[in-house]
């Protein structure tokens, strides 16, 4: 059997005397779709800087596709294939669409000299402009990132965080201010690239429409622990979920 | 008409080299968020690294503006960096911004103490003999300053726009949390922005200081002109701060020449106010979210 793709062991990390991720384990295959949910203050946020390596947790491994990667860098974990959509905005705002999606791409490719000398677009002019024209923005390939609208700029970044072919992709709260018509686009595009390219996703997301139609698997914390883990039907009907976080 | 093309090409040689110092107020912004009060003191510097390569280890100029420039990037960037920003900025902007107007002051005082008082002479790099352009007399130094610093500007926004280094180096300033999750390695970045800063203030000082001559107190006049320049241009774009240099480089002479020489110190501070009351980002700026 092959390993996982993320493979979360026992993470635990404490801000002074509040534990904020209690002991969370958890694994998540080749092209599975999984959420994350909880309600605010749960430690979904806290969790994904854990596994990413932007907090260092006072306990527990991470590891991805078998190899542990606790405690490294966010840029080396992106070299292995580790990729992110973040809540708040983030793309560059004072770059072109074109510009932020092949920066995305280039730093897993060539040498110091090619930096300096090589093609500006480091090759991936074909790849970026396919990348523009699946998430249809190819009419805003030229404009600045930050003159476009919330939800386009939410594209972008989804963009980017597929631009160097990750085998994992962690998206914070990818529908958080997005319309109601980019969501749908947006989830179709998240559905097809899950599907054309086997890559798994691992969703934190509160919109429980979107969360509840996008993912295979949903994992659901409280006050820093695993609660309940299932699929999205036996999750509605979790009583103890219900309780604590869905609502009557 | 010839003596009004005399003056303006007079000033945009000068306003240009004011640009080049402006621009590393520019560039120091957006990898640091903060503000070098030495920058003046980082022009006037490797004005006499130059002077000590050749004075003391009787290097010819040639070698000795490459020694001053070496050192430059070596003290004045990475040093700079490693001993004064990194250590610091944790602590917060004002108290780096502190501690570089006491790096001001050290600069100064040091070289004060440590080389001379006096005004230096400092070879020129282009020859100073007069040349007819259009019917005006302009200095062939001018006008080859002018080119030169253009030039470095030119070459230095190709290099941020055309280079995949120079997008890794905007993605860092842009937005340095997202540039590191990319892949970005934002403190190479970083540094790099500080050696371009250094080289930047040393070929100022090495066009600025035949005119001027090596003094250790060139940075207080040339630090604040290029400091109003970064603001008036746009403290956040380089042709911003370009056109800061020029404009007041050009205004300067012109005020000089055909309205009075007495108050054209004073004029640069003007220039600051009124941007300041009417577009407070600068001319080419674009405005910049704070929230508390």
């Amino acid at each position: 059997m092959t390993a996982p793709v993320l493979s979360v062991r026992n993470i635990e990390k404490r801000f002074g005397g509040i534990r904020a991720v209690r002991g969370v384990s958890f694994d998540v295959h080749k092209g599975e779709i999984l959420g994350l949910i909880g309600p605010n203050g749960s430690g979904k946020s806290t969790l994904f800087n854990c596994i990413l390596g932007q907090l260092v947790p006072n306990a527990g491994e991470v590891a991805v596709s078998g190899r542990d990667v606790s405690g490294m860098r966010p840029s080396d974990l992106n070299k292995l294939g580790v990729g992110r959509t973040f809540q708040q905005l983030s793309v560059f705002p004072r770059m072109s669409v074109f510009d932020n999606i092949i920066l995305a791409g280039q730093e897993h490719r060539g040498t110091m000299s090619s930096r300096l000398f090589g093609a500006p677009d480091a090759g991936l002019t074909q790849d970026a402009e396919r990348m523009i024209a699946f998430f249809r923005l190819t009419h805003l390939r030229d404009e600045l990132a930050g003159s476009l609208s919330y939800g386009q700029q939410k594209l972008v970044d989804a963009a980017m965080a597929f631009m160097a072919g990750p085998s994992i992709v962690l998206l914070d709260e990818p529908a958080g201010g997005v319309n109601l018509t980019m969501l749908a686009h947006l989830k179709d595009r998240l559905v097809t690239y899950n599907a054309e390219h086997g890559t798994t996703f691992v969703v934190i997301e509160h919109n429980m429409e979107f969360v509840m139609s996008l993912c295979t698997r949903i994992i659901v914390l409280a006050e820093g622990a695993v609660i309940a883990e299932g699929t999205p039907d036996e999750i509605r009907s979790n009583q103890t979920v219900i309780d604590a976080y869905l609502g009557g | 008409m010839s003596q009004f093309l005399q003056v303006l090409l007079s000033g945009l040689a000068t306003g240009s080299i004011y640009a080049l110092a402006a621009i590393g107020f520019a560039l120091v912004w957006q990898a640091a968020q903060t503000v070098n009060f030495a920058q003046g003191e980082f022009v006037m510097v490797p004005a006499f690294f130059v002077l000590i390569g050749m004075g003391f280890f009787g290097m010819p100029f040639w070698l000795a503006l490459a020694f001053g420039l070496a050192l430059s990037m070596l003290v004045l960037g990475y040093a700079f960096k490693k001993l004064i920003v990194e250590p610091i900025l944790p602590h917060g902007g004002i108290t780096l911004i502190i501690a570089t107007m006491a790096l001001a002051i050290l600069l100064k005082e040091t070289v004060k103490e440590s080389y001379s008082a006096e005004a230096q002479p400092f070879p020129a790099l282009f020859s100073n003999a007069p040349m007819n352009f259009f019917g005006a007399a302009v200095s062939i130094q001018d006008i080859l300053n002018l080119i030169v610093s253009l030039s470095i500007v030119v070459v230095l926004t190709l290099f941020l726009n055309r280079t995949r280094t120079g997008r890794s180096m905007q993605a860092a300033a842009q937005n340095p949390a997202v540039a590191e999750i990319l892949g970005v390695n934002v403190k190479r970045m970083v540094l790099y922005t500080f050696l371009i800063n250094a080289a930047l203030a040393s070929l100022a000082a090495f066009l600025i200081t035949p005119v001027y001559l090596a003094k250790f107190s060139n940075g207080e006049t040339i630090g604040l002109i290029a400091f109003i320049a970064a603001i008036v241009g746009g403290f956040n774009q380089i042709r911003g701060a370009l056109v800061g240099g020029l404009l007041i480089g050009v205004l300067d002479n012109l005020t000089a020449t055909y309205v009075t020489a007495q108050y054209r110190a004073a004029l640069p501070l003007v220039l600051l106010i009124m941007i300041i009351l009417v577009r407070p980002q600068g001319i080419m700026g674009t405005s910049e979210g704070r929230s508390v």
